[in-house]
């Protein structure tokens, strides 16, 4: 029974001196939580709880959404949405390729044909290529506003109203990410959003939620996420189970006093790593928007040589990622949908250069200094 | 909210015996920071497995998904049928429409469980497997439906949901299929704090598969090898589960002592719930059958006792079920349960005196009535 796939994004590595993964510290309160736990227990309300209620209530304020649907992850966020427009065989769905796994499974769970879109220099969704690829079968555009950086929305949302498809945000990145002004998960007919460990609000396992302007949508995934009852005894629709548990809701309202924190925090060290790399040959930063407010759930950039300095900063004890190197259309999963090597140029260009450095709100200053120290000193015998 | 004498169930007083135990480990998750696919799932499906007696068990996000996990593993799709019970809660037939195969309902008999006459008829060359529902932690008649579809190349999908503990001719139920579901759900025999599931299976391919959808599809960090799912069964909620499981037997054996007592003094005045020969059942329901089931409810919680039933609205009449064209009179037996049953408390923390109360009101109500 060994065989069992741990994600190796969850270890705790001891050699890293600047670590990925911050959970362990970041809970050093957590005899707040558990507090408000025991009170669960004793309400014994698991179940779509009064916790649930308070964190949907506060989610949709925070967001500026006039709803907010607690869900079992983002994963079935995305999902239910599509549900939620009808979503039939056959149809198709246009989304990036240069995303999480869990777009597209959503998206071929529902029953949809994954219609892949080249990505642009912000590695986000082109939205010049959108229009392309609109077919009488286009059911649903799901944008990702990849890393926390929102895409490009009033073109999007003029290409969505022409053709009369829907926009599902895949703001599994971006909570309190801004475009002009606006916090995304505000711009499609529902935002969806993931509280998984490793994300900027994360609870104790897998969680989600869904915003939405929508009254109609709102009624529908409240039905589909609760096995389509309308009470205890009636099923109006055959529906789904994907709840967020009450308890994990109990640390998702503790979080809430602190997003904006865990965001400034995230933002601070973005810019700081911003100037200190912006320098570097071989390294290119994405050009920055004054119009945007990014969260960085992830911080990117482009690196020459990037597989060699992974190594090298891996050697010198800083966790450095890489958020996908094989973009969705080269997937074993997605041999089906006949893409090839070159489809999307961009895509691959960035999959194939893509680095990730923490930002998250326990880097010290002196873990920037050292990354930016590193990279520098690797690109110094690179290039000499 | 009513302050039953007896309530319906007790969920405070069952997690408040293992709360120091909870509290404990739900602090060493905190610390080690580890939330998802760690090492307390991993025990906990050891345990799980041993305990079932099964080579695998994997642990997901609910008992509903773990039911549609098997299926679509088993590539159950649309065009395929897939037979099970009409007496049973929804999941058992939702699960089955969102693989995109259609449900085939099969009438139950006196025991709650898909009767094996009629589940024959019903087999067509589209039918892809049979999901006999353990209604109540009751064993359906396993042996008898193994024997039917042997050879057929059906699929036996256990739907254990209820049936954590039982036997069947002194095997646990959910090693008798491909491959079981259980629920983990807060009420159930075995609940966490929280959506919880688990599935078993003997085979290294279903476990293999499974072990990929649960969790997108992934063989590793940076491939996906099929478009899967997101269903996994929190590490907390693992570990709440293992410090039950090791319970479970006492708990099982208390309720069973309560059903005991229920039987015995009621015998005369109700229909007991009924069992195959063979089957050991764990009563995560105790469900009595009286033509008098809305009027002795309704005097039952007047006088502080709560009472449920399950379910007062069988599937096939159901409105999500229209399009299936069943009617009224489609499935009788079903139909009279729905109307019939009647679900009394049990539970292990329900006192002596509870279950005293629940047997002498039962009998002052007859006493009224006739």
């Amino acid at each position: 029974m060994s065989k069992n796939f741990l994600p190796s994004q969850y270890e705790n590595d001891e050699k890293f001196s600047v670590q990925h993964n911050y959970l362990s510290q970041q809970f050093s309160d957590k005899d707040l939580i558990l507090e408000k736990i025991k009170e669960v227990v004793t309400r014994g309300d698991f179940t779509l709880g009064r916790e649930v209620d308070k964190f949907e209530e506060a989610f949709a304020r925070l967001v500026g959404a006039k709803h907010a649907i607690g869900v079992g992850s983002g994963t079935d966020a995305i999902f239910l949405s599509l549900r939620a427009l009808d979503l039939q065989p056959g149809d198709e769905v246009i989304t990036t390729s240069f995303t999480f796994y869990a777009t597209i499974g959503a998206i071929v769970t529902a029953g949809g044909t994954p219609v892949f879109c080249d990505i642009g220099d912000d590695f986000n969704i082109s939205v010049a290529g959108i229009k392309d690829l609109i077919t009488e079968k286009t059911k649903a555009i799901v944008p990702v506003h990849w890393s926390g950086r929102p895409c490009e929305m009033n073109e999007m949302i003029e290409i969505s109203e022409e053709f009369g498809i829907p926009i599902i945000e895949d703001a599994c990145h971006s909570i309190l990410a801004e475009y002009h002004g606006k916090k995304t998960g505000t711009f499609g007919i529902t935002g969806c959003f993931s509280f998984h460990p490793l994300k900027n609000l994360n609870v104790w396992g897998d969680g989600g939620i869904i915003t939405t302007n929508s009254d109609e949508i709102n009624s529908k995934i409240r039905l589909l996420r609760n096995h389509g009852l309308v009470d205890r005894d009636h099923c109006e629709v055959f529906g789904y189970n994907s709840r967020l548990d009450t308890i994990q809701a109990v640390v998702a309202n503790h979080l809430l006093g602190k997003i904006e924190a865990i965001t400034n925090a995230r933002i601070t060290h973005a810019n700081y790593l911003d100037k200190g790399l912006s320098d570097i040959s071989g390294i290119e930063i994405p050009q920055r928007d004054a119009e945007l407010k990014e969260v960085f759930h992830i911080y990117s950039f482009m690196a020459e040589n990037r597989d060699a300095l992974w190594e090298f900063l891996r050697e010198n004890g800083i966790d450095a990622k890489i958020h996908y190197p094989i973009p969705m259309h080269l997937q074993p999963a997605a041999h089906y949908l006949n893409y090839k090597k070159g489809d999307f140029p961009i895509t691959e260009r960035i999959a194939n250069q893509t680095m990730s450095l923490p930002v998250h709100e326990f880097v010290q200053l002196r873990d920037l200094d050292f990354m930016i120290l590193k990279v520098k000193e690797f690109y110094s015998h690179d290039q000499f | 909210m009513i302050n039953f004498k007896v309530p319906f169930v007790n969920l405070s007083a069952a997690f408040r015996n293992d709360a120091q135990a909870i509290s404990i480990t739900v602090d060493e998750i905190g610390n080690s920071g580890h939330y998802i696919l760690g090492a307390k799932v991993k025990k906990f499906e050891e345990e799980f497995a041993a305990y079932i007696g099964t080579k695998y068990a994997l642990g997901v996000a609910n008992g509903s998904d773990a039911l549609f996990l098997i299926m679509k593993a088993l590539g159950i799709g649309p065009g395929d049928e897939v037979i099970t019970q009409p007496n049973s809660f929804i999941a058992s037939a939702w699960t089955i429409v969102a693989t995109g195969a259609t449900p085939v309902f099969c009438e139950v008999d006196e025991t709650l469980g898909l009767d094996p006459e009629q589940l024959l008829k019903l087999i067509t060359p589209r039918t892809k497997a049979v999901m006999p529902v353990h209604l109540t932690g009751n064993p359906a008649k396993i042996d008898e439906i193994e024997a039917l579809l042997s050879g057929t190349g059906i699929e036996i999908i256990e739907d254990a949901a209820q049936a954590v503990g039982a036997k069947f001719k002194g095997k646990r139920i959910g090693s008798f299929g491909i491959a079981a579901m259980f629920s983990l759900h807060p009420l159930k025999n075995l609940g966490v704090l929280g959506d919880g599931g688990v599935i078993t299976t003997n085979s290294d391919e279903m476990y293999d598969k499974i072990r990929k959808l649960r969790n997108h599809g992934l063989i590793d960090r940076d491939h996906c090898e099929i478009w899967g799912y997101n269903s996994r069964l929190d590490e907390l909620q693992a570990a709440v589960a293992s410090i039950r499981l090791h319970k479970l037997d006492e708990s099982t054996s208390n309720v069973r002592k309560i059903a005991e007592k229920y039987s015995s003094e009621l015998s005369n005045l109700v229909t007991l719930p009924k069992s195959y020969l063979g089957a050991e059942p764990v009563f995560h329901n105790f469900i009595i059958h009286t033509k008098n089931r809305d009027a002795l409810q309704s005097y039952l919680y007047q006088v502080g006792i709560e009472t449920k039933v399950h379910y007062p609205v069988p599937i096939h009449l159901q409105e999500c079920a229209e399009p299936l064209g069943y009617k009224v009179g489609s499935f009788p037996i079903s139909e009279y349960q729905s109307t019939n049953s009647l679900s009394l408390p049990i539970y292990p923390e329900l006192t002596d005196e509870q279950v005293g109360t629940v047997i002498t009101e039962i009998k002052n109500f007859f006493k009224k009535d006739l």
